[in-house]
């Protein structure tokens, strides 16, 4: 009977291979990226070590007794790492390795574009990494600051949330190159932001019959803020005659839109860029 | 005498019995693990400053998936191609390096029974980036040379960021933390 129940409960522990694996090896709870590790073994005799974590998957002899030594350069990215001892059975243990201090950012702003006067229209996010690119998730102030030209706009210190930091704010008042900056110690990072003129304010045109029919363009065009509407912006120019209407798309070039429409009769013609409407302008038939 | 004999002959019929169950049972599990699909759970309570729109919440859903199918495949067979795709930046590149000195020491993992509770903590104001905490459980099984040396469940927490890509949400950052 004994014999029996021998080969059962050999049949069995080769049925559970694992049951002998759970016991701890002495690994450190935490360590930083890139720094050296050793690993105390105890007994004698050849083991085979694995290392398993992000990035990096090592499978070495070793002896036991003596000290395992993991090189920083295995333990570059932040995450969980697995240690196996295996000789006739498998120790493991765990550790986590943790980012380094920061040595970079992502910044991220947005937009790249921007009308002048608006409101919430300028965001920045900006995420700190170590030297390995590992997120750095212990939290840390950063400070944004926004300068056009060489005013100050806005400034703001905030602390990491999860890794992450992060601003709103309004554009400036005048179009021009905004300077973003984020920066944490001696680190920066430099972003810049184009500030354009609002939708056009006062929208003016003048005219006057040429013998292909009515030349009109607009005076300059300014947002309200005074600044120049930029090139390539479109402005529509609406001619009514008593025989029909034509309407003719120009852009606004070095801050003037001009079009030419084929009108005989008394025409009045108006403007509009975008939702902002000009005044009328009445040209008298072709005499 | 007789007794005993019966005895003896029941346990040794039930003993063999077990082990032909046990044995069966731990195929029948192992191929429903690495056949289950990748379980993920999305809160988007905590996003900000931004609320995630519900056709992003799907994407996310959708794309993270596939990620987490995707890195179990590579690991399984030690393949570079499930990578394609779903990973950019660091997390592709560890991932690749993970791959790759797995080929060397000629070891596979396996993520069997896939579990994600994900949450998104921060979503940029103007959507170009999403962190999200996933707490994730597993099967994690080690095979070198055909034989498991190492099968343990695992409850892990990573740090995930994600940007919109052109047709999909791609993992930039996979970084495992201890619990909070």
């Amino acid at each position: 009977m004994h014999r029996v129940l021998l080969i059962c409960a050999v049949l069995c522990s080769a049925a559970c291979p694992l049951a002998a694996v759970a016991q701890d090896l002495r690994v450190p709870a935490s360590v930083t990226a890139g720094d050296d590790v050793t690993i105390p073994t105890t007994g004698s005799g050849k083991a085979t070590f694995y290392l398993v974590g992000p990035g990096v998957s090592r499978k070495s002899e070793v002896s036991l007794g003596e000290e395992i030594r993991l090189q920083g350069q295995e333990l570059w990215n932040a995450g969980d790492y697995l240690v196996l001892v295996c000789s006739d059975i498998c120790n493991s243990g765990t550790f986590y390795v943790t980012a380094a201090k920061p040595a970079s950012f992502a910044f991220l702003v947005h937009p790249s574009r921007v009308p002048v006067g608006q409101s919430d229209a300028v965001s920045g996010v900006a995420f700190p990494f170590d030297q390995f690119r590992n997120l750095v998730l212990t939290p840390v102030t950063v400070s944004f600051q926004l300068t056009a030209g060489n005013k100050p706009l806005f400034s703001k210190q905030v602390r990491t949330e999860n890794g992450a930091a992060w601003f709103r704010t309004a554009s400036g008042k005048s179009a021009g190159l905004l300077q973003v900056v984020a920066s944490l110690d001696d680190l920066s990072a430099k972003r810049a932001v184009q500030q354009v003129a609002s939708d056009p304010c006062n929208l003016r045109i003048t005219g006057q019959r040429i013998p292909i029919g009515v030349l009109v363009q607009t005076e300059p065009v300014h947002d309200c803020a005074g600044n120049v509407v930029p090139d390539g912006t479109i402005v529509t120019f609406s001619a009514t005659e008593a025989n029909g209407k034509s309407t003719v798309d120009a852009p606004i070039k070095q801050g003037i839109a001009r079009a030419q429409i084929e009108a005989t009769g008394a025409t009045v013609v108006s403007v509009a860029s975008g939702v902002v409407m000009g005044n009328e302008l009445r040209i008298g038939a072709k005499p | 005498m007789n007794v005993v004999f019966n005895f003896a002959g029941w346990l040794r019929r039930g003993m063999c019995l077990a082990v032909v169950f046990t044995s069966l049972c731990g195929f029948v599990l192992s191929a429903h693990g690495a056949d289950s699909a990748v379980q993920v759970q999305l809160d988007t309570k905590k996003a900000n400053p931004r609320a995630v729109e519900s056709l992003t919440e799907r994407g996310i859903l959708r794309d993270y998936r596939f990620a987490w199918t995707s890195i179990a495949q590579a690991f399984e067979l030690n393949s570079l191609d499930s990578l394609e795709g779903a990973f950019a930046g660091d997390a592709k590149q560890i991932l690749r390096g993970t791959v790759l000195s797995q080929q060397r020491s000629g070891f596979t993992r396996q993520y069997l029974n896939q579990n994600h509770r994900l949450e998104a903590v921060f979503y940029a104001p103007e959507g170009d980036v999403m962190e999200l905490h996933d707490t994730a459980e597993y099967e994690l099984r080690i095979t070198d040379g055909g034989k498991i040396i190492h099968d343990e469940h695992v409850v892990m927490h990573f740090v995930v960021l994600m940007t919109p890509g052109a047709d999909r949400w791609v993992i930039r950052r996979l970084q495992a933390v201890p619990q909070s």
